[in-house]
């Protein structure tokens, strides 16, 4: 028995069990994201029409004036609100990691809003920072007076919203990543004479930095994607990608589903744009290899 | 083994050694160090007194949980200790983060930035002091020689060996310029042919630069190999601080004589310069004072030897064999008499176990004389192997 336990498996039928270990996870994975953005690309190209016979064409794709207005919108959106919440997750990571009380506060408040919905954050935010919000009355300002925030032209309750919500995930995933390992390497540091900063610039951060990487591209891929929060606290007009796709989508006229998914298609190539820049700026890492 | 001139009966504890005023001052000094964890745990450090000569290499031994390592992060400033001072060649220190300190710290684990080369880490030091890169390497490349990794610089630190990683760390400190090198346990989890060859590194590194060394160890031939002196902490309390020789051949107490592995230890009294055991009457060197005390010696400066016997009551008989020259053997008897009734084979040497009246003593096989159980035996005692601590 121990013999045939012990028995050197041949490296081709380890990579094929291995292979059927991940069959169960792959499936599903693989049927909902080559299924629909399959089905999304080809209703983009008309090659699934609800009504009427299937047809190639790029009709949907045709009214590329609103479509870089809204792009261009959801990307600055995008990468504004990633921007702040990578700064501000690793900074809270940073804080957190001390292993201070405060750190500790600011933990459990991360974790905290890691389990708010951003429907809940979006409500929450538009209540705050609304021209009757709490802070306007707190502040006791007129409504006249107070700057369009929510629905302004400066997309800042959006920004605001993806910022607090995704800076807690970034921290989280910082804190998970380093939190065994950086106190060792900050205490090496500091007994060799790295002042504060220096250890911050020349150990923390690139040790951080894959971790960082990694979740600002899943805040930035889900910042792009998600419409609730733009829709809530944003402006009618113009619309991000996100709001335009379930405005069409939901549309009466069934000839807009094409254009609809045409967006789909503009967003998950944005997306994959980034993510793969993001996983080959990994790859350069040391750290990361 | 230095036999000591004026060696008195029962040993005193010499935890700390004065410094004369117009000496040099020390470069480690440690004065009532006193740390406490958790006030349901006992203390970790109980008013420790420290003083580390500049140049000097200095182990640090003591069971698990003696306050070893808890010394030596509180010198580095990662603890802080709740009370007594901390001076690093005479300024007081204790209040200062670890990166003002001047001083650098090797760990049991490497920890080489894995985000940096093998250069760059050596570089690490001169560049967190703002030095270019240029400038940092440069330096980086003499230390990275010091320990022969010269050829290594360009490598990844996880494609280095556990030995090779710990020696870019000890390069990594030297380069820092540390006015004092604490290395915590550096080479336990090195095998044996690789820690003499970091034994040797050091001694390399202490010809070229010579650096005030602090090490922690529980390993007692390393402690042996690499420094002149040992100090022996137990619970928290420094029991002794003295050069290698003497902790090991004249302990302070009981206590340090067994940390430090000594096996053979006799209660008795002392009377007229003569220690009356279970093991007889052996005299002892110098001037020694009358009362309890218990006689300790080496296992290994014991060695014994097979003997015919000539009477049927021999086996078990004291030898009653005088010399004649030395002062120590006024009395005797050196040379014992009795039976092996173990032996256990430790690497190239043979320990033997042999029943001597009601005592029994442990000591080693010559070379060349293996011994079985039964033997008859002489076991011969060396008059500078002999010691004697207080009673406990």
């Amino acid at each position: 028995m121990t013999a045939a336990l012990t028995r050197p498996v041949r490296p081709r039928r380890r990579h094929l069990r291995a292979a059927l270990l991940v069959l169960p996870a792959v499936i599903p994975v693989a049927f909902v994201v080559i299924g629909g953005v399959g089905t999304t690309l080809l209703q983009s190209l008309g090659l699934m029409p609800l009504v009427g016979s299937a047809e190639l064409s790029t009709a949907a794709f045709n009214d590329s004036d609103e479509l870089l207005t809204s792009a261009l919108l959801s990307l600055s959106i995008a990468v504004v609100s990633t921007a702040i919440a990578a700064v501000i997750g690793f900074f809270t990571a940073v804080l957190i990691i001390s292993g201070n009380w405060g750190g500790r506060i600011v933990g459990a408040l991360g974790a905290a809003a890691v389990t708010v919905p951003h429907l809940v954050g979006a409500a929450t935010v538009g209540l705050l920072l609304s021209d009757s919000g709490v802070l306007a009355r707190l502040f006791g300002v007129a409504p006249d007076a107070w700057p369009a925030l929510v629905a302004g032209p400066t997309w800042f309750a959006v920004i605001a919203e993806y910022a607090w919500k995704e800076s807690a995930f970034i921290a989280l995933i910082i804190v998970g990543t380093l939190a065994t390992r950086i106190t060792s390497y900050d205490e090496t540091a500091a007994v060799l004479g790295a002042h504060r900063f220096a250890r911050l610039r020349l150990v923390l951060f690139p040790l951080a930095a894959p971790s960082l990487l990694v979740a600002s591209a899943i805040a930035f891929a889900y910042t792009l994607g998600s419409y609730e929060v733009a829709w809530m606290l944003g402006q009618t007009y113009p619309e991000p990608l996100s709001v335009m796709a379930l405005r069409l989508f939901n549309s009466a006229s069934l000839t807009a589903r094409p254009e609809a998914a045409a967006i789909g298609v503009i967003t998950v190539v944005l997306t994959a744009v980034v993510v793969a820049a993001a996983m080959l700026g990994l790859r350069r890492m040391r750290a990361w290899r | 083994m230095t036999p000591t001139p004026t060696a008195t009966a029962t040993a005193t504890a010499t935890a700390t050694e004065p410094v004369a005023a117009d000496a040099a001052p020390s470069a480690i000094t440690l004065t009532g160090v006193t740390k406490t964890y958790s006030a349901a745990l006992p203390a970790a450090l109980q008013g420790v007194n420290l003083d580390i000569l500049p140049g000097t290499s200095t182990a640090i031994v003591g069971p698990s949980g003696s306050g070893k390592s808890t010394i030596l992060r509180i010198i580095a400033g990662l603890e802080d200790a709740n009370g007594g001072r901390v001076r690093l060649a005479g300024r007081d220190v204790t209040a200062l983060l670890p990166e003002e300190r001047g001083i650098a710290m090797v760990f049991q684990r490497p920890l080489l930035f894995p985000h940096l080369t093998v250069l760059d880490n050596v570089a690490f030091a001169d560049r967190a002091a703002g030095l270019s890169r240029a400038q940092a390497r440069d330096r980086a490349r003499e230390h990275l020689e010091l320990v022969h990794m010269a050829e290594f610089g360009g490598r990844s630190p996880h494609s280095l060996s556990g030995g090779q990683q710990q020696r870019v760390a000890v390069a990594r400190a030297l380069a820092a310029k540390p006015s004092v090198l604490l290395l915590d346990e550096p080479f336990s989890a090195l095998d044996p042919g690789l820690k003499d060859d970091m034994h040797a590194m050091i001694a390399e590194i202490r010809q070229a630069v010579n650096p005030t060394i602090l090490f922690v160890t529980h390993d007692r031939d390393e402690a042996s190999a690499m420094a002149e002196r040992i100090v022996v902490l137990e619970n928290g309390q420094l029991l002794q601080h003295d050069s290698v020789d003497h902790v090991f051949h004249r302990p302070a107490s009981l206590a340090v004589a067994r940390l430090l592995g000594g096996k053979n230890a006799f209660a008795g009294t002392i009377e007229n310069g003569v220690h009356r055991s279970a093991l007889g009457d052996v005299a002892l060197d110098g001037d020694v004072a009358s009362g309890p005390a218990t006689l300790v010696f080496r296992h290994e400066a014991v060695t014994s030897t097979l003997r015919q016997p000539t009477s049927g009551a021999d086996a078990d008989a004291l030898a009653t064999r005088h010399a004649d020259a030395a002062a120590c053997q006024r009395f005797g008897p050196r040379e014992l008499h009795g039976v092996v009734t173990s032996t256990v084979q430790r690497g190239p040497r043979r320990e033997v176990i042999v029943q001597v009246a009601d005592a029994e003593v442990y000591t080693e096989a010559a070379p060349g004389h293996p011994l079985s159980v039964g033997d008859l035996v002489t076991v011969s005692l060396p008059c500078e192997a002999l010691w004697a601590v207080p009673a406990s």
